[in-house]
This record gives structure tokens, C-alpha cells and sequence, in this order.
């Protein structure tokens, strides 16, 4: 199961400067998609869109399940996440904040402990479930965000730049946890970096975007 | 911890409800209060007619204020101008006298002013004014200020702004320890004198009494009902009725201060 | 130099022999400042976490009078609780005055601006982020409210301390309001203050002590249900 999302001639401005846009695209269902560019060009902006956080000023973004438009509303929130490239974490330990989107969703006990531990394996943090949160490191906490929206089982999954602040090791690790989520489980992905070796290592589409806009590749 | 609580405010809120069969509200003077007399008589008023008597100190302004307010139910203070004057206005029924007390000037042992000898309290103050020395005025519209405002008018002599007048704002034995440490001259009730002189390490002595002028009149009153509706007239009739009884006044007669000194002399009129 | 030592001497004496009357004082005191926060605090937290998450109208116009009263003068409140509800005033059939209910009253508007104050700035510098990430895993509005509470617990904890401390050492409000009556309304703070002007540093510093020590448990109790809470959200 994946989402697709279609992007028409979207745009977005701050006080009055666009950061964003025209911007059309088509994000299809179960590829990843690398977007790269120099910091302002409006990576996050694009994802913060696609994520349902804000609307944007002009253009329109539409998401599709197989054929069929979903409606923008609380269950197709649920089905999308976005990973910020700095993790806050929740008050509590490492098992309650990957549990969060699950039991807000609803889900019993038994399954989240189940999807709680699942998620940390893929992230290799399982062994610090009963840490206390806040005590992880600005690399560990990354990955603790990443678990938190693996959790959530997204059928769109939007990644900004989520290997910043990891170290080499684990970067390669989650590298190949992606390239995975595309090719098995087949997640829409959308990610973001400024690494060029990374984003040709994973395995997708890549974007190159300047000023807003789609830059034509090289 | 809601429990805990729960029980917290039960008990805060609900001690006054069931105290509430039969008490009444007395409004009086702090120096009334911090004498002692209050918790040497009142029990065995409540003893006697089950009524318990809750005493507000005050100024004697603001206790006869608390009275013509409805907020009290019978006012026992001295200033007997005063009650007077709210009966007629007809706030109060029912005034008596019940005791008296009286008023000295005490100063430093040194008597800078030199006032000891002299018998009359118009001349004390004059000298007193003459002199330069401090004289430290309560200030607060209590019935020993209003006492002492008194005494200046008979002395013909206009204490307010002068620069040797201290009016403090402070219960009387407040006022006292400050005109110690400023060796000052102030007016004094003796029983409050009496009964602080020693604890307070005054170092001070009586330097006027005696003059008619220094009589302390207490009076009690109970608040008009025709004027409010809500009070308890007919328990405050039972505690006045008591108090200038012959076994309220031979109470009054028997309490003394803790160094055993007298404190109030009774002088109801039978009726 | 020497009253002073004889009067911690004879304070440890009289709490160590803790009589009804004092233990009855205590209690008030307690119970009066208590239910004063705990009836405040019902409304007032609520409030300070609506209008910290920004979601209120006139957020700024309402800040601005709670941050004003948040320096009310204790006798300028006791002295406007005292005008209502005495006998010639508005609400003077209701026969409150010079009762516990007065004071506790009169501790509620005290409490009340410092409790909405303090948990307005504790939820208000919770980080923004946090918001936005309950909402990408998820959050329904309330729900991401819900987090952003729960990330203020400790600050909200602290409005609670200091409207408990604000109440503990007043005296001015409950003085006009509940008439130091003994038996009656007579709580630590006007005892104090009474017996001082008594001379009778005994008791004062007596009633000193044991309201430090309160204040001292109620914190304490206080950060140890904050670190349970925190255990308990694991």
C-alpha cells in the first residue's frame, strides 16, 4: 500500500518572498524520490506541504490511493509522515515516544509492543527501549524519530534529510533501511539531502531543486 | 492525593458550619484582645448559656465601623463619646458600661520633658510640646488615640505636623516599644502598661497619671436588629445582660495580667 | 541578641508540644490556602493553558490585566473582598464574612492570576517543534495539545508551588477578610503578625518555623509526584 501525490503548480510565500514553487510534480506510488539542493531552495518547504502541515498559497496538491483521490482529512494525516532533520523527542522514554502515533491511533497494547520494537530493531535502538527520551544522543534521537514514523506503518513516508546528525555507521544502516522500504514494503518515499553519494545510493528518482523550483539535472 | 485534599477543605470549610448552633460576633479593640480578658471571660459565658463569643479585634473606629456595618453582632469597645453618639444615630441598642481602666503617659526614665509631678495632663502636654521631646501618637483611630486627640484640645495645642510628633499607625503595645527605642513620651492604657512593662523590656516609667481626663470608660453594645435584620439580638442581649451582671462584673474584677496586676476596675450600673 | 535565642528555644518547646490550638491554627492555615489553590486552579489552569497555546481570543488584552493582577496588593484584594460580602455590601445576605469561606475567597483571586500567569509561560515556551511532531505522527489538534501540556507538567507543577507560596505568606487579605478570630479564622500568618505585635516572639517564631517547614514538604512532595509522573508517562 502506498500513496501517490501529485503536485500542480504549487507555490508558497513568507512575508511576502516565495519560497516555494510554481511547483508541479508527481511523487508516484512506491518510489523514492532523492530531492537535492543548496540550503533555501525550498526542500523543506516542499515537504513540509506534502506532510498536510501547511497549505500552500497557490497551486494544488492532490494524494491518490490506486486511482482513487483521497480526501484531505485527519485519516489520510494518519497515513502520511514527516521526519524533521532535528528529532524532538517526547518527555518519557524511548518505548513511549515510538508508541505515540500508534496508541493515538487507537491500536491495543498487545500490537504496539509488537510495532514499538519492530520499528526500533529497523533502527537499531531496540536496546535503549526503557531509556529515558531525552538522555539519547543528537544521532541516536534521529534515529528514535525515524522508529517513531516507521511505527506508524506510512504509506507516505517524507524524510528531511534524516541522516544529518548520524554517524557514519548508522548513516549506511538507515541508508539501506530506505532503500528497503522502497523496494519491499513499497513505501512512497520522499527524501531530502545534501549528500550527492548518498542520494545516488539510494536507489530513486533524483530532483534537483533551486529557488523553489525544479532545476533541470545535470 | 484528591483524598487528601478533599479532607483538607471538608475540614476548612466546613469547622465554622458546625460551630455555627450559637455564636455571635463581638467586635472589639485590640488592646481589649491582647489583654486576655476575652480568654478569661468568654468561657465561662458559653459555659453558662452555650453561646460562644467570637471577638474581631480592631481600632475602636473600625469596631464600631464592623458594628454599624451589621458585620458584627455586639460591639464592646471604649470610647464612650463615640458609642454614644452611633446609639443616638440609632445603630446600637442596649449600651452599658462594664469597666474602666485608665490612661498614663509613660517616658523615659530620664524625663527629659520634666513632667513627673505634675498633676495635670493639659500642663504635662504643654510641657511636653515645649520640651522638643518625641511623643509617639498611635494614630489609628483607636480609643486611645482618640483619647489622646482629646487631650491635646484640653492642652490647646495642635500636635498634628509638628516635627516631634510620631503618629505610627500601630496597636498599643507596638506604639509603646516605639516610643522606647525613640525615648519618647507616649499615652498608654495602665493595663496594657501593666501588663507589656517587663516582657518588652521597656525601659520606661509612668510619668502622668491620675487626672480625671485619663478615665478609660468601656462600654457595650449590641447592633441595632431594626437596622439588621440578620444579626443575633437576642444572644447579644444575653451576653450584655451577662456582662453587666454581678457574676460577668466579679469575673471582670477577678482577672488579672500574668504578673498579677489588675487590669480593669467594673463599674456597671445595676439595672 | 539573647530574646532571640530564648525565642527558638521556646518555639522548638512549643512545637514539640504542638497544643490543640496551635495544631487547630495549622490546620486552617493549610486547609484555607489548599482549597483557595485547588478551587483557583480548577479554572485557572485551563485557562493558562488555552491562552499559552495561543488559542484564545484577545489572548494578548487578557495576558496583559492577569500579568497585571498577578502583583495585586493582598490588602487591596482583602479590602474589596471585605466591601462585598460584608453585611451593607452586595453580597452581604450571604453571611461570609470574618468565616474561613471569606478568606479562601479572597486567596482565590490571589491565587488565581499567578497560577494562570505561570502556566501560560510554562506551556507557551514549550518548544514549537514539539507540536508539529505529535501532528506529522499523527495528532489531532487536541491530542497535539495534549503533548504540549504534558511537555509543560514541570512548569505547570511550578505555577501550583508558586501560587501555594503566594498564598502561605499572605497575611494582608485574610487579616481584612477573617478577622484573625480565634478559634475561628485565626491562621499562621495573622497569628504571627498578632503575636509579634503582642511581643510574644515564642509563638511567632514558633508559627515561622513550622510554615517554612509546610512550605518545605509541599515542595518536596510536589517534585517527587513531578519525577512519579515522569516515571509513570515511561
Amino acid at each position: 500500500m502506498s500513496l501517490a501525490v501529485l503536485l500542480d503548480g504549487v507555490a508558497r510565500t513568507y512575508g511576502g518572498e516565495t519560497v516555494l514553487g510554481p511547483f508541479t510534480h508527481a511523487f508516484e506510488a512506491g518510489t523514492t524520490t532523492v530531492i537535492m539542493g543548496p540550503n533555501g531552495s525550498g526542500k523543506s518547504t516542499l515537504l513540509r506541504l506534502c506532510a498536510l502541515l501547511e497549505a500552500p498559497d497557490a497551486g494544488s496538491i492532490r494524494y491518490y490511493d490506486r486511482d482513487a483521490e483521497v480526501p484531505q482529512d485527519l485519516l489520510l494525516r494518519r497515513r502520511v509522515t514527516l521526519v524533521f532533520p532535528k528529532t524532538t523527542v517526547f518527555r518519557g522514554t524511548v518505548f513511549s515516544n515510538v508508541a505515540y502515533g500508534p496508541r493515538i491511533r487507537g491500536n491495543s497494547p498487545d500490537d504496539l509492543s509488537g510495532q514499538v520494537e519492530e520499528a526500533l530493531i529497523s533502527v537499531g535502538l531496540v536496546h535503549k527501549i526503557r531509556q529515558d527520551a531525552r538522555t539519547l544522543s543528537s544521532g541516536e534521537a534521529q534515529r528514535l524519530g525515524i522508529a517513531r514514523a516507521l511505527a506508524l506503518r506510512p504509506e507516505l513516508l517524507l524524510l528531511d534529510e534524516p541522516t544529518a546528525s548520524v554517524d557514519e555507521e548508522h548513516t549506511t544502516f538507515l541508508e539501506e533501511l530506505i532503500v528497503g522500504l522502497g523496494r519491499q514494503v513499497r513505501t512512497t518515499v520522499i527524501m531530502t539531502t545534501h549528500d550527492r553519494h548518498q542520494a545516488e545510493k539510494l536507489d530513486g528518482r533524483i530532483l534537483f531543486m533551486k529557488r523553489g523550483v525544479i532545476f533541470p539535472s545535470s | 492525593m484528591k483524598k487528601i485534599i478533599g479532607i483538607i477543605i471538608a475540614l476548612a470549610l466546613m469547622s465554622p458550619g458546625l460551630a455555627a448552633a450559637a455564636e455571635i460576633l463581638c467586635a472589639s479593640t485590640t488592646s481589649t484582645e491582647n489583654s486576655g480578658l476575652f480568654g478569661y471571660i468568654l468561657p465561662m459565658f458559653e459555659k453558662k448559656t452555650g453561646i460562644k463569643v467570637k471577638v474581631v479585634a480592631r481600632g475602636t473606629g473600625a469596631a464600631i465601623e464592623t458594628g454599624k456595618r451589621g458585620d458584627a453582632d455586639v460591639v464592646f469597645v471604649h470610647a464612650k463619646e463615640q458609642e454614644l453618639e452611633a446609639v443616638k444615630a440609632g445603630f446600637f441598642v442596649n449600651r452599658h458600661d462594664v469597666m474602666y481602666n485608665d490612661f498614663v503617659v509613660i517616658g523615659p526614665k530620664s524625663d527629659p520633658a520634666m513632667i513627673k509631678g505634675i498633676k495635670s495632663a493639659a500642663e504635662a502636654l504643654k510641657k511636653i510640646s515645649a520640651s522638643g521631646s518625641s511623643f509617639v501618637s498611635r494614630g489609628d483611630k483607636s480609643g486611645t488615640h482618640t483619647k489622646e486627640l482629646a487631650l491635646w484640645k484640653i492642652a490647646a495645642i495642635e500636635p498634628k505636623g509638628q516635627k516631634w510628633y510620631l503618629e505610627v499607625g500601630q496597636g498599643m503595645e507596638k506604639t509603646q516599644r516605639i516610643a522606647n527605642e525613640k525615648q519618647a513620651y507616649t499615652l498608654t492604657d495602665r493595663g496594657t502598661w501593666l501588663a507589656t512593662k517587663d516582657k518588652d523590656k521597656l525601659d520606661m516609667v509612668v510619668v502622668l497619671e491620675g487626672d480625671e481626663v485619663l478615665f478609660n470608660q468601656y462600654g457595650v453594645m449590641a447592633v441595632n436588629p431594626e437596622k439588621h435584620k440578620h444579626v443575633k439580638y437576642a444572644e447579644a442581649k444575653q451576653f450584655i445582660d451577662w456582662i453587666v451582671s454581678k457574676e460577668g462584673q466579679t469575673a471582670i474584677g477577678a482577672f488579672k495580667d500574668k504578673t498579677g496586676n489588675p487590669l480593669f476596675i467594673p463599674n456597671a450600673k445595676s439595672n | 541578641m539573647d530574646y532571640i535565642y530564648e525565642g527558638f528555644r521556646n518555639a522548638f518547646q512549643l512545637i514539640r508540644t504542638l497544643d490543640r490550638e496551635l495544631l487547630a491554627i495549622i490546620l486552617l492555615s493549610l486547609g484555607v490556602s489548599l482549597s483557595a489553590l485547588l478551587v483557583a486552579s480548577v479554572v485557572a489552569v485551563p485557562l493558562g493553558v488555552r491562552l499559552g497555546l495561543r488559542r484564545f481570543p484577545l489572548r494578548g488584552l487578557v495576558l496583559s490585566i492577569v500579568n497585571t493582577c498577578v502583583g495585586l496588593p493582598p490588602v487591596v484584594v482583602g479590602l474589596f473582598v471585605f466591601l462585598f460580602l460584608s453585611r451593607s455590601g452586595p453580597f452581604g445576605t450571604l453571611g461570609l464574612l470574618y468565616t474561613p469561606t471569606a478568606m479562601v475567597v479572597a486567596q482565590i483571586i490571589l491565587a488565581f492570576p499567578i497560577v494562570v500567569s505561570f502556566v501560560q509561560a510554562a506551556v507557551a515556551s514549550v518548544d514549537p517543534q514539539v507540536r508539529l511532531t505529535a501532528l506529522t505522527l499523527g495528532a489531532t489538534d487536541t491530542q497535539a495539545n495534549r503533548v504540549v501540556v504534558r511537555e509543560a507538567r514541570t512548569g505547570i507543577i511550578a505555577a501550583l508551588v508558586a501560587g501555594y507560596g503566594r498564598l502561605a505568606a499572605e497575611v494582608g487579605a485574610i487579616l481584612i477578610v477573617g478577622g484573625n478570630i480565634a478559634g475561628s479564622t485565626r491562621v499562621m500568618t495573622t497569628t504571627i503578625a498578632m503575636e509579634a505585635d503582642k511581643g510574644n516572639f515564642e509563638l511567632a517564631i514558633a508559627l515561622g518555623i513550622v510554615l517554612l517547614t509546610i512550605s518545605l514538604i509541599i515542595n518536596g512532595v510536589l517534585s517527587v509526584l513531578q519525577q512519579q509522573g515522569m516515571r509513570r508517562s515511561a
